[in-house]
């Protein structure tokens, strides 16, 4: 999947690309919207990670260069004004998701995959790894064929567990994932634990493998090496 | 007591002194000028007698209508010089009257003869005089003190009405809307003092407000930035290979830029509350948001082994923004779970007029008016920023929702009142009749 990042900040972007990079993404970096426009007419992306203020203009612009020139890449949004509005003027504008700095690279890598998948994988709606299966639109997962009994939370998270395998989830990241930005509640992390508990327990009674370790300090891994 | 009762009293106090002081005045020089006249009037009498004298004609007993008495003498006195007398007549039996006579002597030298010459007049008395003036007075005091307390209020109301009209501005003022201030003109000196005066403070306040949060807004904003550098540093390093005690320092660091995102974003938050960027433009439906919000802490609330009842009325539709509606359950709720013990109980109860909020828990430390202040907070909760309260505050203040706690026999209760039924427009426009009506006189 090729990916332009547009971001002016040198070391937010080398970050994301490096992070994306891991993930098997081409990801190319304009840091600015001259330089962008010239990389979106020579060569074809599947998606922009458009940052919104940048140093030679609102990168909202870019929205509508996209459809005067009919490229057909989806657009998440990077703001660091998290302002309604702009949110508003953004997704009108044709983009598919929206995402305030500062945001998790498992996140982002998340909401990238769910963008890809509305369109590119047109009906394809099952997600699977080995044994575990995972149905987006029914919310349904089955282990081995097996439907598991899961809460709306519990299938959220074993997603985002899924689209970052051998990736390490800090219990912020889960929380924020899961709860949004706006909840005070979560710096106590009891409840991460109990829902990745449940999972885990789900997962073992239905005969799967119990991918989801523990990673000392750091919070959870979905590693793909267990057996 | 109003500005235009004090003249009044000032004035009609100072009416009051000067009167009797006048009165006195008038009297004296009334009686002066008609004895002064008097005196004038008989001593050309007596001219007029000497010179008769002088022609060789006895004058008759009157002259003039004056009484005049003339004898030889031998007293030798300058040709100017008078005598005069006055006297009651109160005891004159032929007069039988209140009056007061005057009588001018005088010595003429007529053929080197000495002649005294001697005549009197009735004049009125003091008395008639005080009598009359009395009368006057009592008028003038009465068509005084009724002009003065009729025209008063509307001479005040005229002269006064810029001064109101700055005051009505004053009170109709917010800082928060950012708009200065434009004072109605004036010719009045005083007025035109106080309206430069006025205008200056409110557009430096204005000035310095906008400033302020110009500058604590693009901080939180700005601040955006680094934080995501950092997070994502963070997960990059924490995705390579770390030993123990390297993975507890990358956590903790985790948890403070965590703790540092939320603080920023809630400030954000407030200040788009405060620019009233979540305007209420449709009714929600409350009671569905309340039950949502319950199903998502439901997890939790069994965690930490709470029981939650509700009773929650249906339909309750609110002026709210969908998200406030939201952000507002959320902070109740979440505080509800928080400072509660393992094993106690939450209520909740919705209806037309109030959500409340009661839960179990620790009786608050502090004093309850603080508690809906910024970073204060309950020092039993570590892992808590402090801000939920005064944002759950702002809404409602954004909202005219009321909101009140208390903590009763070992019970938090959160109330937010909801605006009655009427329309929040018309209460507002009853609010401002009420204001007029009272800065009007």
């Amino acid at each position: 999947m090729k990916v332009l990042l547009i971001e002016d900040n040198e070391e937010l972007a080398s970050s994301i690309s490096e992070f994306l990079g891991r993930e098997g993404y081409i990801c190319e970096v304009s840091y600015n919207i001259t330089d962008a426009q010239d990389k979106l007419i020579s060569f074809q992306y599947d998606c922009v990670l458009l940052d919104i203020m940048l140093p030679d203009g609102n990168g909202l612009q870019i929205l509508s260069f996209l459809r005067t020139e009919r490229i057909q890449s989806s657009v998440l949004i990077l703001s660091a004004k998290n302002s309604l509005d702009d949110k508003i003027v953004g997704l009108e504008e044709g983009a598919d998701d929206y995402l305030t700095k500062p945001f998790h690279l498992p996140e982002l890598h998340a909401r990238l995959r769910a963008i890809y998948r509305r369109k590119k994988l047109n009906g394809s709606n099952i997600i699977a790894f080995n044994e575990i299966s995972l149905n987006i639109d029914t919310l349904e997962a089955t282990v081995n064929g097996q439907l598991l009994d899961m809460t709306r939370k519990e299938f959220d998270l074993l997603l985002y567990f899924v689209v970052n395998k051998n990736r390490v989830l800090s219990r912020q990241s889960i929380a924020a994932h899961l709860w949004g930005d706006y909840t005070d509640n979560f710096a106590n992390f009891d409840f991460v634990y109990q829902h990745v508990k449940n999972i885990r327990k789900k997962i073992s009674a239905a005969n799967g493998t119990d991918y989801i370790g523990t990673v000392y300090g750091l919070g959870y891994k979905f590693n793909t090496s267990k057996q | 007591m109003k500005l235009v009762d004090k003249f009044t009293l000032w004035f009609l106090g100072i009416t009051m002194i000067i009167i009797p002081i006048n009165s006195v005045i008038t009297y004296y020089s009334i009686k002066r000028e008609i004895d002064r006249s008097a005196v004038e009037r008989l001593k050309h009498v007596n001219v007029r007698v000497a010179e008769q004298i002088g022609k060789g004609q006895p004058p008759g007993e009157y002259t003039a209508g004056c009484r005049v008495l003339f004898a030889k003498t031998d007293t030798a006195f300058a040709a100017d010089h008078y005598v005069i007398t006055e006297r009651d007549v109160t005891q004159d039996p032929l007069l039988n009257d209140n009056d007061r006579k005057i009588i001018v002597t005088s010595y003429h030298n007529i053929h080197d003869q000495y002649y005294r010459i001697t005549s009197g007049d009735y004049v009125s008395r003091s008395e008639q005089i005080l009598a009359g003036l009395r009368i006057s007075i009592m008028w003038k005091l009465i068509i005084l003190i009724a002009l003065v307390v009729l025209t008063a209020r509307v001479a005040s109301r005229v002269v006064l009405t810029p001064f109101y009209g700055t005051i009505k501005k004053l009170q109709h003022f917010n800082l928060k809307a950012k708009k200065r201030l434009v004072l109605p003109e004036t010719r009045t000196k005083e007025f035109k003092d106080l309206n430069l005066f006025v205008k200056k403070m409110t557009d430096k306040a204005v000035d310095d407000y906008s400033s302020l949060k110009e500058f604590s807004e693009n901080a939180s904003h700005e601040l955006q930035t680094p934080l995501a550098i950092i997070r994502s540093k963070l997960e990059l390093l924490s995705e390579s290979d770390i030993q123990g005690d390297q993975a507890i320092l990358i956590a903790d660091m985790n948890n403070a830029v965590e703790k540092l995102t939320r603080i920023n974003r809630s400030l954000i938050l407030l200040s788009r509350l405060e620019n009233n960027e979540y305007e209420a433009t449709e009714e929600v439906p409350f009671d569905q948001y309340t039950k949502d919000a319950l199903a998502a802490f439901c997890e939790l609330i069994a965690l930490k082994e709470l029981t939650v009842k509700s009773n929650i009325e249906e339909p309750v539709c609110l002026r709210l923004h969908a998200s406030l509606a939201d952000i507002l359950l959320n902070n109740l709720l979440s505080n509800a779970i928080r400072h509660n013990m393992p094993g106690g109980t939450i209520e909740v109860i919705l209806n037309r007029e109030f959500l409340m909020v009661k839960n179990t828990g620790k009786a608050p430390d502090g004093p309850i008016d603080d508690m809906f202040q910024r970073f204060k907070k309950g020092s039993q909760c570590n892992n808590s920023i402090g801000i939920g309260l005064s944002i759950v505050k702002q809404i409602c203040d954004m909202n005219s929702f009321e909101i009140q706690y208390h903590y009763t026999s070992g019970l938090h209760i959160l109330i937010v009142n909801f605006p009655p039924e009427t329309d929040s427009s018309k209460l507002l426009q009853n609010d401002e009749r009420y204001l007029h009506e009272r800065i009007q006189l």
